[in-house]
Order: structure tokens, then sequence, then C-alpha cells
């Protein structure tokens, strides 16, 4: 099986280039069909592939064809099959194939489906060859692939002049953390010779190349900084949220399945170098740390349902770095596949929410959707639970096992960590409350509109609703069971590195406290948004004024300072600091351009000049000792 | 005399020929400074090869002096087609191609 | 060395066939046989000279060993693909078709004497035989003001540089008294009297005048403006790149053994034409000024190669040449059919013709290095040459950056094609034969970027 590798990537391909060339001719219907039979048939293979590593253990490089050939310089077009790459596989075949199904009717009213597909089915390919890649270079035409596409998709509907725009910066962004990548695969190859994996880590454990401690920290920080671009983190974040753009599928595809994970994938790949690296583990672990804490504040405030949704993904982003900075790898992996399930359904189910609502996003115009879609409703509030952390949902086994390592690294890092925690819980209550419940807001027309999505949407929905609880038995806490499933299958290629274990009673009152906190949460959500303030309820009975008083006092002491610390951050520190910077930089250089346009005077005496002052200070550097 | 002389008379020929060609306006004399650093060379070229008593570098001149002339040949070419257009040689109103 | 004969006649022949052969196509159609032929004698070349055999010529003035030969075998497949994908728009140009495809021819002559050089007199000769033609070409839309302008400032610059050329030669002779490039080696780092690196520096500012590295840039824009857009593509691709296997063939026979002497002037030129090419590009609104200015920066990363002085910088070259004209003339080639060479002449070209954008955007990806295409290969290999050999990190991040400022303009011309509204105008029928000869560039481009061997190992 496992020599069928390459199947995997291939078939997406083929849907590719057929959806792809023919995308005038082909039928809409067809073209969907054709995309996802195309992921069906790789997750089928993936499936063959993941369960015979799962019996072997066995770490494979299939070798494909020579890429690059050139002195002592060699890189093959190879791929690495081992648990980590297989369960990826999984992941993004998996989700991407429920997600294609789910377009094929979300989609069905737009015109340019087929291309669509097309370049979902490419998307999907980078995103294999990124995974699959036994060697730094393939993944980073991966890489690059997966930028192109977000690029594709979210400028899907290029009509809208703000959306092409959200598709340019989530590229030059992306572009930003590649050059980060680049550098770091280009010191690697400076250093020892070879981007391939295997000989990579070999040279690393085996200590045939010793470098000095400052050169793996630069490696792994240059590595790092790819990651930030792809994975959305401070101070690269703020693409995600404009991805929104896109047609919501993408977004749980970008989202949920892929291309977010891959920054994550990458270090948990690259751990050996990251165990040899203090301070870049370090840094990981700050920047994660402030990117969930961060997101999640900023999430409180958003009345965009997909805009919650990206900031939610920013954050939980954050404490997947969170956890591969204090060494939890496995823990990561575990976190990205619950995420994966419970995002992908957020995603799905707020898809199926804008559907009925005609398109309208803004929470403010929902609520009372629970009467008229029975399953979307369901379904979305087990995503809330499962984000939010209700033990016996996935969510609470992976982010458990997060707090409890980030508690064994440090004790202020956990309270941080679970003050983000116990916000997610808010902002998605709050998000499940003002659109499920309560009266609908929204127009009479839109009222008449509401209806339950077609199976095409909430089959999917059901599915990963189900993965959504059962996802996270894999990987039982110590306290409840000394068998980590996940853990002894990740085993051959990845391992936590410096993480303690904690005493039982710890952890008990570990989980008990961050338990009780997001049920409080929970209740604090619902008591604050029983009265949406937004909504014209100036008539209220006389009655309802004790709870006004509530209101007042929630809004008072929790909403209002989170809300107004959620403006001042999204006004400050997202508004001038982080875009001031990153627009600042492509306002320098169009301003820049603008003037050494002028040198350009068209006059030939002028650029005589030029070059005789360039002559003289040529000879005057060199003359005056500039010298290596 | 020696060969330093040589050396400071051509690189002043040199300047003066670059100083020319980066300050008149009018094409042709632009074009003859720019031949006064090609005699620049030519002069340099000879008596180097006086000092070393070796005949290639004369060759060489020769082979300078063709190719001279044989840009002259074009460049008259470009300069009277654009003085018939703007029935000028100042090359200072050539400025339609900037920025 | 066959070629360079071949190449003098068959340009001797085009122009007699211009005397008494009136009918425009059927003086292409004969020119692009010649070339033809020309490509033949190249791989005839080829194949009788053995991998590792060095032949001497002109009492040792001319060296041909294997890399040379392969280079000028490659530079006339793209000046033939050149040739056929331009040569209705060569024929529009004015009524002297055969002059125009002689002097072609007489370039490449030029082309031939700078990849072999052993001697600076058949350096100087081969750059005069590249340059004065096309003196001509950019003066040869006579009905064009702009056209004769170009032509000029070309021509007084090109004059100008010769001499910095011909002075930077006569002081190394003063210094070693040889002009054979071999025997420069001699020169070593301590004992460098400043009359040779006066020398060596002239000769690099000269040879950064042809490749058009700041601040001996300044022709480039407004010559490759001006000219007629069938040649500006062929002296920004062919011409250049040879121009540049000239640049270091001298710097790493003669000079490499002191490089240390004049490898951080050569770096801040580098730094400073990555900067000033693709700073100025972001600003221009006609595509083809644009590609003018892109035609710097790329020059920028070319000088990557003349700077590392190893033997992967030897094959980082090749790649670039060949991937970087290969794309280049594909995007020429789509830009000669377009009405209205701005930005906005481009405005939804995909809705009215899906297949010229998307070969546009493969040129454009190639350009900007991408992966998957030429251009990512290219780029990769000569700062994979910068990198090994390891003193300018800084360089190459700053150009890794600057890449990065690169693709703003060139994914302009994308977004034009793809998210604009508008009605892009075609100035000819793009016909079946143009469409299949697109097709071929694109294949080239992406065979390149997913099997760079095949032009390395030769």
């Amino acid at each position: 099986m496992t020599n069928l590798v390459y199947l995997v990537p291939l078939f997406p391909l083929i849907g590719f280039l057929i959806n792809g060339l023919g995308w005038r001719k082909i039928p809409k219907a067809a073209g969907g069909i054709i995309g996802s039979v195309a992921i069906l048939a790789s997750f089928a293979v993936s499936l063959g592939i993941f369960f015979e590593v799962k019996s072997t253990g066995a770490s494979t490089v299939v070798h494909l064809f020579d890429f690059i050939q050139s002195g002592t310089l060699y890189i093959p077009f190879s791929f690495q099959v081992d648990a980590l790459s297989s369960l990826f596989l999984l992941i993004i075949t998996g989700i991407g194939f429920l997600i294609h199904v789910y377009s094929t009717s979300y989609m069905h009213e737009d015109e340019g489906m087929v291309k669509y597909f097309a370049y979902l089915n490419l998307f999907v390919f980078s995103m294999l060859l990124l995974v699959l890649g036994a060697n730094y270079l393939i993944m980073f035409i991966g890489w690059e692939g997966v930028g192109l596409c977000s690029y594709l998709l979210i400028g899907f509907w290029f009509k809208n002049r703000d959306y092409t725009n959200a598709a340019k910066k989530a590229f030059v962004m992306n572009r930003i953390g590649d050059l980060g990548f680049l550098v770091g695969m280009l010191l690697i190859l400076f250093n020892y010779g070879t981007l391939s994996y295997q000989e990579f880590f070999g040279q690393l454990n085996g200590g045939q190349v010793q470098l000095s401690a400052n050169m793996y920290n630069w490696i792994a920080i240059c590595l790092f900084i790819g990651a930030m671009g792809k994975s959305a983190q401070i101070p690269l974040y703020t693409w995600l949220p404009d991805a929104m753009a896109g047609p919501t599928p993408v977004s749980a595809l970008i989202h949920a399945a892929t291309m977010v994970t891959a920054g994550i994938y990458m270090i948990a790949r690259s751990s050996a170098l990251y165990n040899l690296a203090p301070a870049a583990l370090n840094l990981v672990a700050i920047i994660g740390l402030a990117t969930a804490i961060l997101a999640a504040s900023i999430a409180i405030r958003q009345y965009d349902i997909k805009k919650v949704l990206a900031y939610s993904t920013v954050s939980q982003l954050g404490f997947m770095f969170l956890a591969l900075g204090v060494g939890a790898y496995t823990t990561a992996v575990f976190h990205v596949m619950t995420h994966a399930f419970f995002k992908a359904l957020l995603f799905l189910g707020s898809g199926s929410v804008i559907h009925a609502m005609g398109g309208e996003q803004d929470i403010r115009k929902m609520g009372g959707l629970n009467k008229h879609m029975k399953i979307t409703g369901i379904t979305f509030l087990i995503g809330c639970l499962a984000i939010s952390g209700i033990p016996g949902f996935s969510g609470f086994f992976s982010k458990d096992e997060i707090l409890a390592s980030v508690y064994a690294h440090s004790p202020v890092m956990y309270y941080m960590a679970l003050g983000a925690a116990l916000m997610t819980a808010f902002y998605m209550f709050r998000l499940y409350f003002l659109t499920f419940t309560g009266s609908f807001r929204g127009t009479e027309e839109q009222h008449h509109h509401l209806h339950e999505s077609p199976a095409a949407i909430t089959i999917p929905l059901i599915v990963l609703a189900i993965l959504s609880v059962v996802g996270g038995y894999v990987g039982l806490p110590p306290v409840i069971s000394e068998h980590h499933t996940l853990n002894t299958y990740l085993g051959s290629v990845l391992s936590n590195f410096n993480v303690h274990h904690l005493e039982h009673s710890t952890e008990w009152i570990l989980m008990g406290l961050s338990t009780g906190l997001v049920i409080a949460m929970i209740i604090v959500a619902r008591v604050a948004t029983k009265n949406p303030k937004f909504a014209e309820n100036t008539g209220l009975a006389k009655v309802l004024e004790n709870k006004w008083y509530v209101d007042e006092l929630y809004d008072a002491v929790i909403v209002r300072p989170l809300g107004v610390l959620a403006d001042v951050l999204d006004r400050f520190a997202e508004k001038m600091g982080v875009d001031g910077v990153v627009n600042g930089t492509g306002r320098l250089v169009r301003w820049s351009s603008d003037r050494v346009r002028l040198l350009q005077t068209g006059q030939v005496g002028f650029y005589i000049f030029v070059m005789v002052i360039g002559i003289a200070v040529i000879f005057a550097l060199r003359f005056f000792g500039l010298n290596y | 005399m020696p060969v330093q002389y040589y050396l400071f008379l051509s690189l002043a020929l040199f300047c003066i020929g670059m100083m020319g060609a980066m300050m008149r306006r009018n094409a042709i004399i632009v074009f003859m400074c720019i031949e006064l650093m090609l005699n620049a060379v030519n002069l340099l070229m000879v008596a180097f090869s006086k000092m070393y008593n070796d005949a290639a570098a004369q060759i060489f001149v020769f082979f300078i002096m063709v190719v001279a002339a044989a840009e002259v040949a074009v460049g008259l070419a470009i300069i009277v087609m654009m003085y018939r257009k703007v029935h000028s040689v100042d090359i200072n109103i050539l400025n339609r191609l900037k920025h | 060395m066959k070629a360079i004969i071949a190449a003098t006649v068959l340009g001797v022949i085009l122009m007699f066939a211009g005397l008494f052969v009136k009918e425009k196509k059927s003086v292409a159609s004969l020119a692009v046989f010649l070339l033809f032929v020309l490509l033949g004698v190249n791989i005839w070349d080829l194949v009788t000279t053995a991998p590792n055999e060095t032949l001497s010529f002109f009492n040792n003035m001319l060296r041909v060993d294997r890399y040379a030969l392969w280079f000028n075998t490659l530079m006339t497949g793209c000046t033939l693909l050149y040739a056929l994908l331009v040569s209705k728009e060569i024929q529009r140009v004015g009524s002297h078709v055969a002059e125009y495809f002689a002097l072609i021819c007489f370039i490449l002559c030029g082309v031939y004497m700078l990849s072999t050089y052993n001697n600076v007199l058949i350096l100087f000769i081969g750059i005069e035989i590249l340059s004065i033609p096309q003196y001509i070409l950019a003066g040869s839309d006579k009905r064009n003001l702009k056209s004769s302008e170009a032509s000029l400032k070309y021509f007084l610059m090109g004059a100008f540089s010769t001499g910095i050329l011909l002075m930077g030669i006569t002081l190394l002779y003063g210094a070693t008294g040889t002009f054979n490039i071999i025997q420069y080696t001699f020169l070593q780092s301590d004992m460098l009297s400043p009359m040779a690196l006066a020398g060596i520096l002239f000769l690099m500012v000269a040879f950064a005048f042809k490749v058009s590295a700041a601040p001996m840039h300044m022709w480039t824009p407004d010559v490759y403006d001006g000219a007629p857009t069938p040649f500006t593509a062929f002296m920004a691709t062919i011409v250049k790149a040879s121009a540049f296997v000239a640049f270091m063939r001298l710097f790493s026979v003669s000079f490499g053994a002191i490089s240390s002497d004049w490898m951080m002037v050569l770096a801040i030129i580098t730094a400073a034409t990555l900067f000033v090419g693709n700073i100025t590009a972001v600003f221009q609104q006609s595509v083809k000024r644009m590609l003018a200015y892109s035609s710097i920066a790329q020059a920028g990363f070319m000088l990557f190669a003349v700077l590392a002085v190893n033997a992967t910088a030897w094959q980082g070259m090749m790649i670039y040449a060949v991937a970087y004209s290969v794309a280049t003339i594909g995007m020429f080639a789509v830009l000669m059919k377009m009405k209205d060479y701005t930005y906005d002449g481009f405005n939804g070209l995909a809705k009215k013709d899906p297949m010229l954008a998307a070969f546009t955007t493969v040129f454009l990806l190639s350009l900007a290095g991408i992966p998957l295409t030429g251009g990512f290969m290219a780029k990769y290999f000569v700062l994979l040459a910068a990198v090994e050999q390891g003193k300018m990190m800084w360089l190459v991040i700053f150009a890794l950056f600057m890449a990065a400022v690169s693709a703003y303009y060139y994914f302009r011309v994308i977004m034009a094609m793809y998210f604009k509204q508008g009605n892009a105008e075609l100035n000819t029928e793009v016909s079946a034969t143009d469409r299949f000869l697109l097709a071929i560039t694109v294949l080239l481009v992406i065979v390149l970027g997913a099997a760079p061997n095949l032009i390395l190992n030769i």
C-alpha cells in the first residue's frame, strides 16, 4: 500500500486538470462529482496507508524521481510515509471530501462552480504535497501552492474589490512568512548539505555536524517565521480574518483541514531541530500564547458570524503553538485533529446558516434559528461544546492535555492560557445563543425564507458532529487511562520533549477548575445574550428591569471591560500596530518607487553624469578600504 | 620619457572627454568627446606597447580605430535621422522617454 | 567556431536576399529557415566536441569548451523560438525586414564570440558586434520619434561605455603586459597594483553597463521602452544573457582568484540594481516599461552568479539565462498582441481570451519566481551559489525581500487580467500557430521548473 502513495496526490491533480481545462464545457453537477470523487479516491488510499502504518509503525521514504541533481546537491522527489504524515493525510482527504460534498450543494448556484472545484482540488493537491514531501523543498512547493490556491479561492468572487484585496493580503502576508522559511531552508542546506528529513535529522541526532546553539536557534526561528505566516500567528495573522471573503466551504477548508495547520505540521516534523533550540521553542510558546489571548479577546466583539469563527481559529492555532512551544508535539497534533473536526463543523454550520439567511452574515440580524434548522442547530451546538472544552467532547481532551502540559511547564502561562480558553467558551456561546436561540431579528422576507439545508449539507454536518464527539477518545488523559492511543501511534516519529507529567490529584483539580469555569462562562454568555443590547428592545416591560440590572452588571464587570479591551486591541494593537507596520511597508515601497522613478529624467547628459558619479563612488569605495 | 607621463596625459585626455560627454548638449560634440576618450586609450596603448616591446597593443589600436570608424558610420546616421525629425542635434530636447 | 562563421555568412546572405526578395513574408520564412540552419551548425559543433575537450582557435584567441557550446546552442534555440513567435511583428516594424534579421544574425555572431573569447581583443570586438546592430535595431521604426530617441540615447551611452571598457583593458595591459585572459590569473591579491585594480574596476563598470546594473542602468528603461517591441524582446533576453556570460567568464576565469578585491563593490552594485529595478517597476503604468525595469531587477539576480565564483554559479547562470529568456520572450510575444501596453490594456483579458491569459500568467509566475516554473529554479540556483560561497548572506536576504516586492508588479498584470472588468483589445488576431508556439513556450517554462537537470547535465 505504501508504494501506492503517489496516488494520493495524483487523484486531486487529475481532478484539477479535468475541471481546470474544461471548466467552460463541463456541466456543474459533473464538475462537483469529479472533484468529490477525486478526493474520495485519495481518501481511500490514505485509509489503506494509515492502517498499514498503524500496524507496522514503519517510516518509509518512497522515491519517485530525481528532482535536482547538481554537484553535491541532490534533491529527489520523494514522499515520506510515516505515522505523522499518514495522520495528516487522513485529516486532509477525509475532511476535504466532506467539504467537497458540502460544496456541491453550497455552490450550485454559482456560475463558476466547475472552476471552483478545480481550485479546490488543486488546493488539496498542494496540501498533500506539503505533507507528503520527504524533504523541505517538496514541502516548500506544496507550501507555495497552498498560498497560491488560497489567493485564487479567497478572491473567487473577484467582482468585489474588497475580496480581491483580501486575497492579495493573504498572499502577500504568506509571502512574508515564506521568506523566513526560505532563509531557514538555505541555512539548513548550507550547514548540512541536504534538505531531506531523514539525513538532516540523522545528522542532528548523530551530531556529525556541530553547530553553535545560536545557529540552531536561527534556523528554527526562520522556519517558525514561515509557520507564522501560514498559520496566522502574531504578527502575521491579520490575513486570516480577511480571508473570510471566500466562499464559506473554502474557509472551512483553509481553517480546519489544510493550510493553517501547515505551520504546526512543519514544526512537529522538525521537532528534532526544535529540541536543540530552546530559545526558539520559547519564542514559539510566547507567540502562541499571545496569539491565543489576543484573538480570543477580539472574537468577543465581532458580529460577523464568520469573523468570530476566524478569530477563534487564530486563537486555537495559538493554543497549538503553545503546545509545540512547551515541547508537547503530539498534543499539538492531537489538537490539530480535534480542531479539524469541530472547526470544519462550525464553519460548515455557519455556511448552512448563511445559506438559509440568504447571504446575511450579521448575527445581530439572526436569532431563533433553532426552530427552523434543527440539524444545523444541534450540530452547531455540538461544535460549540467541543471547542469550549466540555468534558466528553473531543475539544476537552486535547485542550486539557495542552493545559496540563503548560501547567507543568509554567503555572503563569497556564493561567493566561486558561483565560483564553474561557474567552473561547464565552464568545462561542455568545455566537450560538445569538444565532440559534431567542427570537428572529432579521427581515420578514428572510424569516419566510428560513429553511433547513439539503442533505448534501446536513450529512457532512452530522458526520463531523459525530467526529467532534468521539474524536477525542483516542487521547484519554492519564488520570483516566494509562493508554494514550494517539501517542502510541505517533510514537515512532514524534515524542514529547521535556514534558513532565502531573500528579493525578493536580490534574483532577485542573480539570475540575477549567470545566467549572467554562460552564460558568457559558452561563455568563447565556445571560449576556438574553436580551441583546443591539436589538431594538426599548419597549421593555417593567418585569424585565431586574434582569436589565443583571445585564448591566455583567456588562459593566465582564462584557464591557472585555469589550473595551477587545476594542482597544482591535483599534490599537491590530489596526495601528500590526496593520500599520504591514501596510506601511507597502506604502513605503510605493512612495519610494514614486521618488526613485523621477531619477529617470530622460536626459542623456544626466544619465552619463550618474554613470560618472557611479564610477567615482565605486573607485572611492574600493580604494578607501571597502574590502573583504 | 618615463611611461608615467603618457599615463597621466592620457588619463587627463580621458577625463576631459568624459566631462565633455557629460556636459555638452550638442550630440555631435558629445560624440567627439567620446572619440577623445577612445584616442586617450589609443595613446596609452601605444605607450604601453613601447614599454613592453610588444606589438600586440599596437594591433589592438588598429582594431579600436576600425571599430570606432564603424561606430561613427552608425552614429552619424542616427544623428542625421534625429536631425531630420526635430531639426536640432540638441540632446536635451530628447526627453520623451522618461520616468 | 563553425557557428561564428555560419552566423556571419548567413547574415550576409540575408542582406543580399533583401535586395532580391521583395515579399516580406518570404524573407521572414527564409530567415527562420536560416536560423534553423544556424541551430543545426551549433548542434554540430556541440556533438563533435567531447565533453571535457577544450579547443583553441586563432592563435589561442578563442577558447571553446562544452559549456560555451551548450550556451550558444541554447541561445540560438531561444532566438529561433523568438523569431518564430514575433516574425509577424518584425515584418510590421518597417520595410527592411531582411536587414533586421541580418542584424539579428550578426548579434548572434557577437554572442558566440562573447561566450568563447580568450583574449580581451575578442571580448572588445564581440561587444561591439553585439552593440552596434542594436543601435540600429532600436532606431528601426523610423516613423516613430521615440524609436529614434532610444537609438540615439543608446548609441551615445553605449559608445561612452566602450571608452570605459577600453580604458580598463589598457590599464590591465599596462599592469600585466598581456591581453590573454588566462594569463591575467597571475595577478595576486597582495601584489595587485593600483593600475590593475583600476583596470578591473573599469571593466566591471563597462560590463555593468552592458548588463544594465545600477548605477549604469539608466539607458535601459528608455531604450527598451522606445525601441520597437520585437527588438526590445531580443535585447532584453538573449543579448543580455550573453553579456552576463561574458562578464562571468572574465571575472571568474581571470579574476576569480582575487575575488575578495572586487566582490564588495560588485555586491553593492547588485544591491543597488535589485533596489532600483524592483522599486521603480512598482510605479510604472506601462507593462512594457515595467518589463524594462523588471529586466534590471532580474539582472540583479543574475549578478549573484557573477559574485559567487563557483561551480553552482555557472549552472545558475545557464539556467537563469534560459529560463529568463524563455519567459520574457513569451511575455513580450503576448504584449505585442495587445493594443494598449498599459496595465489597463490587460483588463478582462481572461474573459476575452482565457488561453492567452493563462499563458501570460505562467510567464509572469516564472518571472516572479514561483515554484514549478523555470524562474524559481533559476533564482534558486543563483542564490544557492551565493549561499554556498557564504560571504553574501545579507545580500541573499535582501534579494529575497526584493523578490517579494517583484511579486507585486507581476501580479498586478494577473489581477488586471482576471479580476478587473474591461475589454482588453487585441492588436492582431492570435492565430492557431501563435497559440501552438506560445503553448510550447509555456511547456518549456514548466519543464525547466520541473526538471532543470535537462539543461544542466550536459
